[in-house]
């Protein structure tokens, strides 16, 4: 295989708030979402994500499986939900690392130091939404990896868990993550949610949204809008 | 006390020394292999388990939980027996006590394996976070892993002394008030040993009970239904090895301990009948068809749960409610061996229905974390049956654990002394 080319012009996009930023969150506006698996593809790249491992991921709602629709014909509706880390603001999964290798950074993010992790897994236990994925081999990317963008993507070891880091190497230099930056039609948006001004917290008092499980009480920092076109379905899992 | 007058200063090795190096032969055979297997499972990562992103925990947590549920009820047994002054015990505490230390023991090895980069053990220590309940586990095994071996050793060392064994440690006084002296001992580390058994299940309870994520662990009943079910099988162990060991010569006792021993099971095991009726009632009884406890009689773990509970608890319970059948070494032993049987499925049922299924049930699903040869990468919901490997690493354990056990009863004085 030829290596990806090294042009990334147009992915770079920056918003300077993010670096600064107290609480960085997501909005992901389902209305907008057309289930195409962009950002899904353009995270594997960013983060040189082994095959078979996902940081992020496309659910269709409602249907038996992925791409069917919900209901009854001709009453059908279609939706998807992609879903990543929700970087929670109480992260069972940080309270549950033996060995603090995961854990909330000052501006929301949860990380995981991949030389710290001993395998256990039991982050992926506490994790109550799958969104944590473990190198059950040495991870194997396809083409070669040659595509850390900004700042390096560590390298991840055979037997650690890894999972979505909102691209922390991006967005701590003031760059958007590539899925928000990838998709084409702009259903992800990223902010700071502590800033009342961000586009992010303009939409979340604006319109209807949800968390998932908001009774687990994790306080998710990804938020989706609930949906209002002609597909609606509700806005519930 | 022991009725044995002829003390045995010198463990007899004579007889039946030809079937011990066999068994010690197939057991380092087992080690061996499982060694083996622990090496290549190194070397490829655990994508050779049956486990993935869906299944995350399998057969070596399961034997985990079930190892130290073994140890809790062993230890259980002999310092609640010597804190609460039960005479019967006497014969066979110094051997409870060997079967907490040796299964303790083993289920600490059991989480080697289970970790992806176990190279890296020792950050456990390095970076604790308090708030794990796995560090309270880790902490919680190794104290009493320590008061296990200090227990034995109380027991034992005037007996090791008098042989002039190296593992008295130092011991020299062999005299009546000496050990006096040490049986007052044994009576404080009691104490201490019975809250530290009744806390290692606990907390292992815990790693599982606490967490929200998972419908199925999430309940209060946890620690309690841990502990009956290492009282359980515990039990059913010491039993088990009581018997075989009386074979041997090394411990002696009357039919009428195995009848104890038979009715204080039947007892232990109502009582665990009695919790998972509580929680499968708290579970089952809101109608909410999602509910992992409407999986336990229907579908794919419905056999599962039906051999924990009639192989298990109904069984066994039959056989040793009955007096005139408990008073039978070999129903005693077969109830005992189906107690042990129904516990290990119990554990398997935990990590199975409770990992299962997936949280969010959405399609495609969970990514399994390695490609697979056919059909979906993605799964909600998932069958674990446990790989070849994990099978013969998970042996090599038990193996070793076999063999400190038949090691201890080697060469450690058993048999209680006429005393105090």
């Amino acid at each position: 295989m030829t290596a990806l080319s090294t042009s990334y012009e147009g992915i770079d996009v920056a918003d300077p708030a993010v670096k600064d930023a107290t609480r960085l969150g997501m909005v992901v506006d389902q209305d907008k979402c057309i289930g195409c698996w962009t950002c899904a593809v353009a995270c594997k790249q960013q983060q040189n994500v082994g095959i078979g491992l996902y940081w992020l991921r496309v659910l269709t709602v409602g249907g038996d499986a992925m791409d069917v629709p919900a209901g009854i014909f001709p009453a059908l509706t279609m939706a998807y939900q992609s879903t990543n880390c929700f970087h929670c603001d109480n992260p069972p999964c940080v309270k549950a690392c033996p060995t603090q290798a995961t854990y909330k950074m000052d501006n929301g993010i949860v990380n995981v130091d991949y030389e710290r992790c001993i395998g256990c897994r039991y982050c992926m236990v506490a994790c109550p939404y799958d969104n944590r994925v473990f190198n059950w081999r040495a991870p194997v990317q396809e083409p070669p990896a040659d595509v850390a963008v900004v700042g390096e993507t560590p390298a991840r070891p055979k037997g650690a868990v890894e999972k979505c880091t909102f691209c922390v190497q991006r967005t701590t230099e003031g760059l958007l993550p590539r899925c928000v930056v990838a998709c084409p039609t702009g259903a992800r948006i990223f902010g700071d949610l502590d800033d009342p001004d961000s586009e992010v917290s303009i939409l979340l008092r604006e319109r209807p949204s949800y968390v998932v499980f908001p009774e687990r009480g994790t306080e998710p920092s990804l938020h989706y809008l609930i949906r209002t076109g002609p597909n609606a379905v509700g806005g519930d899992l | 006390m022991s009725s044995v007058t002829s003390e045995t200063t010198i463990a007899p090795a004579a007889r039946g020394s030809r079937g011990l190096t066999l068994w010690i032969g197939v057991l380092v055979v087992l080690m061996a292999v499982g060694f083996g297997a622990w090496v290549y499972q190194l070397k490829q990562g655990l994508q050779i388990t049956n486990m993935r992103d869906n299944v995350i925990w399998g057969l070596y947590i399961i034997t985990f939980m079930f190892f130290v549920g073994l140890s809790a009820g062993g230890l259980i047994i002999a310092s609640a027996g010597r804190l609460f002054d039960v005479k019967q015990f006497a014969p066979i505490v110094r051997l409870a006590v060997v079967e907490a230390t040796v299964t303790i023991a083993t289920a600490a090895m059991l989480i080697i394996p289970d970790l992806g980069r176990a190279q890296r053990i020792l950050n456990l220590f390095f970076h604790a976070h308090w708030m794990s309940p796995m560090i309270w586990d880790v902490t919680v095994i190794l104290i009493y892993l320590v008061i296990s071996l200090v227990y034995l050793w109380l027991y034992t060392r005037r007996d090791l002394a008098v042989r002039g064994s190296w593992m008295a440690l130092g011991t020299k006084d062999t005299s009546d008030s000496a050990r006096a002296h040490d049986y007052r001992l044994t009576y404080i580390l009691a104490w201490i040993a019975l809250p530290a058994a009744v806390l290692v299940h606990s907390i292992t309870a815990w790693i599982f009970g606490l967490q929200i994520s998972r419908g199925f662990w999430y309940s209060a009943i946890m620690p309690p239904l841990f502990i009956t079910s290492a009282l359980v099988s515990g039990l059913s162990l010491v039993i088990v090895l009581a018997f075989v060991v009386r074979r041997t010569g090394r411990i002696s006792f009357g039919d009428d301990l195995g009848a104890f021993l038979g009715g204080l099971l039947a007892v232990f095991l109502a009582v665990e009948a009695f919790l998972i009726l509580s929680e499968v009632l708290a579970g089952y009884y809101p109608g909410i068809p999602t509910d992992a406890v409407n999986q336990l009689f229907s579908g794919r773990y419905a056999p599962g749960f039906a051999v924990e509970i009639v192989v298990g608890l109904v069984i066994p319970f039959v056989l040793l409610a009955v007096a005139a059948w408990r008073r039978r070494p070999q129903v005693v032993v077969v109830a005992s061996v189906l107690a042990l049987i129904g516990i290990f499925v119990h554990r398997a049922n935990l990590i199975v229905i409770g990992l299962g299924k997936d949280p969010i049930a959405l399609p495609p699903g969970t990514p399994l974390g390695t490609p697979q040869v056919s059909g979906s990468s993605f799964a909600v919901s998932s069958v674990y049956f446990p790989s070849v490997w994990e099978f013969l690493i998970v042996l090599g354990i038990v193996a070793l654990s076999a063999l400190l056990f038949t090691l201890a009863v080697r060469y450690l004085p058993l048999r209680e002394k006429p005393s105090a």
